[in-house]
């Protein structure tokens, strides 16, 4: 790992090389990492040109369209409002996306420095950090997350905010991981010697090789936000009707289905379904690429 | 060590965390800059209740003596009082957990019997046909929302089938329940030989356990698959294989190896999943305290609210605790350190 | 899919079950409603306390049932005794005493005497809310027992509505002697007990109460009239609509608490399920409050009346059932008139009157809540027409509790709301006092105008029908000027229940009578 660190730029090429060569044979190795990637892709695609692929309007309601199955004219029917579900499934990707990405970074902005200034002074700062990040583990965080923003109010900011708060520990315990493991080698001591100060150490010295395995975490990280955050609108306390999200559409279509009505719950079901199965099988075969531990264990 | 003062070191040590479950709890009402009271007082407070609550909490008072009069009063079991039940939140939480316990462990039951056998075959079969198919399906396990996979289970099997009663509490509202013994319905009745009882008792766990066991197998495969890959890979088993055992007895090997970090394994995933048995029995109206405290949770009971998130963390703890003790039982080499 | 077979399994099972297991005579009625009852005083009404309070308290008076068409109905224009025998008025009006029944036994097997009904209403004035309201608007100023059997009702002017407003739930008629025992210093009138208790005299009484769960009540063994079909009523709480229409269609529930109208079109197809309607008395509306921006402008508040399409909300909201609504006293209530609406669907008008107003472009929460099922639809659809005008308004759910708390009198602080509710008493000075008038309980909105609360008060003293008629006729004008609310229909009521279930009759308040209930 430390010949990834530092070095002349034609040791980083190689590097580059190196880490291409891995990902063509994580590719062979691993099919559903690619097929992960693809759905992403795939509904990336969906959420950058929504305007562009919906048939129609997602929160224009029809009074004359009400609950209509699946035809020609909305291949996903209408819903309890006589939207069309398809263009609100589609719709619906952008708040994945939206939740996903702004989860992780607070995630990954909370998580990293807070690992980095643990692993690098250790001692009693390191204890007490890593027994508040230990006390997370007590709580269901699904349970966490619901409690936290029905206190705090139901609004888009504090659902990011408390998800990426919540899942900030987990970057932290395994940045400090690593960092621990690089304390003692030479270019951080050489580092000290030379009188850098401990920002610099931490940010330019330890973060470009402790990043890795929070890199590795983030996708499966941004399942586990858009699982989360869809309970939170199917329970009604995050994102509202007639907003075209994924879990709100999931409670509405809850009360239809009853009446053989599934279409108005089954579809963002799926497209639920597919966004985090996407995330899980790219971010497993990450795991395998970036994860130190899990790249000598798979050998 | 001895058990007993294992048992005094882990919970001298979860002290500390006690206390910072308590100042969780306690902040989670002081949070979104509402008012505590208003929050706990509910919407159909009275001025006068408000008054008293107000008073009870010592809001004029610096936060660290609130924080103070709240431990006093959680350890005199004075959790608060829910304003949708008009009852003592320690009370409600206490009469439902019987309730969330028959479907949790009997969903992590079946889990398991499903869960280990595949995670082992997986790594027996490690990079085979059958590891990346199971490894695919336990994906599809933690990728599906625990609620969706509780409607879809409806759907099917209620719905368009018509195999499974409507997802409705514990037992048919025609059947009177048994009498308490156990606290699950299906044990109990067929303790007192009420066959209608525990027909129905049975038939309508079936799909929530269901629900519980497909979520809590896919974590189960994944990480037994692991823990036996470790021990395969292991120095220890390298030997045994390279000094020619016969496979079956490596595996045998394998298989006492693992037992102990698997068991833990599943102990611990008992606390991840109290969250999901809630959103099966939201979903399946089961009545136990997962469904008390999502209703709170949704309807701004936040006197229960805090309840419920504190049992859900002295639960934990009291699984950590077990999962040591259980450790220490069936490897006494761990203990000694 | 072979649905209807496999839901008529589950039926015939269930009939099975319930032949083997209880030969009995005790008929059991099992109700699913969205929750358990959060209360039991009519007087501080939580959600679900209405619906039961009308089952465990009775009026002094009654309408008499009659047959029409071989159903029964309630005949509203006229009154009979009921726990009172009969009344005589004096004082030129202004004092009724009443002579009450004899022997009328409590659910605890107190008699029922004029203390009880002096202490009941002694409870109702204390509370100031629905009680105090229901008193106001019949004029009484007082009650006090006379004789152990006659109770005297002072009135500060002659009312009209007087012998109507008492066949009301409240102030409910309470077991005083219980209730004295359960009174505390801090809490004198027994409010605590009746929270998970009742005391009455009417037909039933609760047994018990799992919050959240299940209630279920008992008949009063001791009641006066016919003894009820069903011997226990049980109240299970299932959250969700559509569990509730399973378990009706599956027969392991008799009765559901008001389909949403979307489910009730669906139920009418349904074999083992039959649907009651009856033109209703509530007014499904969007509530605007004056105190708010840009609610404050009365340009405004016209514009978006124009800006709702209406006959699009009743078919996408309403199946198509029900009626436009055009007056705040529906047209169930004498005295109703829609020759002053002038709201029709006009979208550049609307446009037109919001730039006047400074307003266009105005961002606005719709605020709703599940009391009615179809608030959230009509709030999506409404925030839909209203976007359309260049308003930028979001739809929000609240709990039930908080909607209602939050447009308690003393409260009124949601600047834009949807809600449902109607008169009681069909009368127009009491839909008006109830609604428009600044101190009207289901006011909710803080709309307040002097003008029209001197015509209601005027019209409150007066017992000339056609003299209260033309009152009334002005304030629904000033109420069409001021246009405080966007009406949007009168919904029909409507009821769903197993095919098996007969007696159902409609009263005022939208609440079945347990007590009316039977097997055919």
């Amino acid at each position: 790992m430390a010949d990834l660190a530092i070095g002349s730029a034609a040791q980083n090429k190689s590097a580059i090389d190196k880490a291409w060569g891995r990902i063509v044979g994580l590719s062979k190795r691993s099919p559903t990492s690619v097929i992960g990637f693809g759905i992403i892709l795939f509904f990336g695609f969906l959420a950058l040109f929504a305007p562009l692929v919906m048939p129609y309007d997602p929160v224009q309601a029809n009074p004359d369209l009400i609950l209509q199955g699946p035809s020609a004219a909305h291949w996903f029917g209408t819903d309890g409002n006589g939207m069309d579900v398809l263009s609100r499934v589609i719709y619906g990707s952008r708040f994945a996306f939206g939740i996903a990405i702004p989860v992780v970074i607070v995630a990954l902005a909370l998580g990293v420095p807070i690992g980095l200034y643990a692993g690098y002074k250790g001692g009693n700062i390191d204890e007490i950090i890593m027994r508040v990040v230990d006390a997370f583990r007590v709580f269901p965080s699904i349970i966490l997350a619901l409690a936290v923003v029905a206190a705090a109010g139901p609004s888009l900011l504090n659902v990011v905010l408390v998800i990426g708060i919540l899942d900030a520990p987990i970057f932290v315990r395994v940045v400090r991981a690593e960092v621990l493991a690089l304390r003692s080698s030479n270019f951080v001591e050489a580092g000290v010697i030379v009188g850098n100060p401990t920002r610099r150490i931490l940010f330019v010295h330890l973060l470009p090789n402790a990043i890795s395995g929070a890199m590795a975490q983030t996708a499966v990280r941004g399942a586990w936000a858009v699982r989360i955050s869809a309970t939170l609108a199917f329970l009604g306390i995050g994102i509202q009707p007639p907003t075209p999200e994924w879990g709100a559409m999931i409670r509405q279509g809850a009360e239809f289905m009853v009446n053989g009505q599934w279409w108005v719950g089954i579809f963002p079901g799926v497209a639920l379904i597919l966004m985090v199965l996407g995330l899980n099988m790219f971010g497993d075969g990450l795991q395998d690429l970036l994860d130190p531990k899990r790249r000598s264990a798979g050998k | 060590m001895t058990l007993r003062a294992m048992l005094m070191r882990r919970l001298v040590l979860a002290l500390p965390l006690l206390l910072g479950i308590l100042f969780f709890t306690f902040m989670l009402v002081r949070l979104g800059g509402q008012d505590p009271v208003g929050l706990l007082a509910g919407p159909t407070a009275t001025t006068e209740e408000i008054e008293i609550i107000r008073n009870e909490l010592g809001l004029d008072k610096p936060l660290f003596t609130q924080f103070a009069i709240y431990i006093e009063n959680v350890f005199q079991g004075d959790i608060g009082r829910s304003w949708i039940s008009n009852r003592s939140v320690l009370h409600d939480i206490l009469e439902r957990i019987p309730i969330t316990l028959e479907l949790l462990l009997w969903g992590v039951a079946i889990g398991a019997l499903i869960g280990v056998p595949i995670g082992l075959r997986a790594a027996f079969r490690h990079d085979k046909l059958f590891d990346h198919i199971s490894r695919s399906v336990s994906l599809l396990g933690f990728s599906i929302p625990t609620y969706f996979l509780g409607l879809l289970l409806l759907f099917v099997f209620f719905f368009l089938l018509g195999w499974a009663p409507p997802g409705l509490g514990r037992i048919s509202l025609l059947i009177s329940p048994p009498p308490t013994i156990t606290g699950s319905y299906l044990i109990d009745s067929l303790l007192t030989g009420n066959f209608d009882a525990a027909g129905s008792a049975f038939s309508q766990l079936v799909l929530p356990v269901i629900s519980v066991a497909i979520i809590s197998a896919a974590p189960i495969v994944k990480h037994t698959r692991a823990i036996a890959l470790e021990v395969i890979g292991s120095d220890f088993v390298r030997f045994a294989r390279a000094s020619g055992l016969p496979t079956e007895r490596v595996r045998r090997i394998v298989l006492k190896n693992s037992s102990t970090p698997v068991t833990t394994f599943i102990g611990t995933e008992l606390t991840g999943l109290v969250g999901s048995v809630s959103l099966i029995e939201y979903v399946f109206a089961w009545g136990g305290v997962g469904q008390y405290g999502l209703n709170a949770i949704i309807r701004g009971d936040f006197a229960a609210v805090q309840g419920y998130v504190l049992f859900l963390a002295l639960f934990s703890l009291l699984v950590f605790i077990i999962v040591d003790l259980l450790v220490l039982v069936l490897e006494p080499r761990a203990g000694a350190e | 899919m072979n649905l209807r077979k496999s839901l008529m399994g589950v039926a015939g099972a269930a009939a099975l079950t319930a032949f083997l297991g209880g030969a009995a005579a005790a008929e059991t009625l099992v109700i699913a409603a969205p929750g358990t009852p959060e209360g039991f005083d009519g007087d501080a009404l939580r959600p679900f306390t209405q619906h039961v309070v009308v089952q465990t308290y009775e009026g002094l008076t009654r309408y008499p049932k009659i047959m029409r068409d071989g159903k029964p109905v309630l005949d509203a224009s006229r009154v009979e005794g009921h726990y009172a025998e009969s009344w005589t008025v004096s004082n030129g009006g202004k004092t009724v005493t009443m002579k009450l029944r004899e022997g009328v036994m409590s659910q605890d097997g107190n008699e029922l005497t004029a203390a009880d009904v002096e202490w009941s209403w002694a409870k109702s004035f204390a509370q100031k809310r629905t009680g105090n309201f229901i008193a106001r608007v019949s004029n009484v100023t007082g009650v006090t027992a006379k004789s152990k059997y006659e109770v005297d009702f002072t009135l500060e002017a002659p009312s009209a509505i007087f012998l109507n407003a008492i066949t009301l739930y409240v102030p409910g008629i309470y077991d005083s002697t219980v209730m004295k025992e359960q009174a505390t210093s801090e809490d004198p009138w027994g409010l605590k007990y009746i929270e998970t208790n009742t005391a009455g005299f009417g037909a039933y009484k609760l047994e018990s109460l799992r919050a959240g769960e299940q209630a279920i009540f008992v008949a009063n063994p001791n009641y006066h009239w016919d003894k009820p079909f069903f011997d226990r009523v049980v109240w299970r709480a299932v959250p969700s609509e559509a569990s509730r229409v399973t378990l009706l269609k599956s027969g392991q529930v008799q009765w559901i608490d008001r389909p949403s109208i979307r489910q009730a079109v669906q139920l009418q197809r349904a074999t083992n399920v039959k649907v009651e309607a009856v033109t209703g008395r509530s007014i499904s509306s969007l509530r605007m409050n004056p105190k708010f921006e840009p609610f404050n402008d009365a340009r405004v508040r016209r514009a978006l009346n124009m800006a709702v399409d209406k006959d699009a909300i009743k078919r996408g909201v309403f199946e198509g059932t029900g009626t436009t609504a055009k007056s705040v006293v529906p047209p169930i209530v004498d005295g109703y008139t829609d020759k002053h609406f002038t709201y029709d669907y006009d979208p550049d008008g609307a446009k037109k009157l919001l730039s006047e107003a400074g307003a266009e472009g105005a961002e606005v929460e719709i605020l709703y809540s599940d009391i009615t099922p179809w608030q959230e639809t009509m709030a999506i659809q409404v925030a839909d027409q209203l976007n359309r005008v260049g308003l930028k308004v979001t739809p929000k759910r609240i709990t039930g509790s908080d909607m209602r708390s939050r447009g308690a009198p003393a409260v009124q602080d949601m600047p834009f709301f949807t809600f449902e509710d109607g008169p009681i008493v069909l009368d127009p000075v009491y839909t008006m006092y109830l609604i428009a008038h600044s101190k009207g309980v289901s006011n909710r909105a803080a709309y307040n105008n002097p003008e029209l609360d001197r015509l209601v008060d005027a019209a409150r003293q007066e017992l000339d029908r056609d003299k209260r008629i033309a009152l009334m006729d002005e304030a629904q004008k000033i109420w069409v000027e001021d246009a405080p609310w966007i009406m949007t229909v009168y919904p029909d009521t409507m009821e769903a229940m197993s095919t098996r279930i007969t007696g159902w009759t409609y009263y005022p308040d939208e609440h079945e009578r347990w007590s009316d209930l039977r097997y055919q």
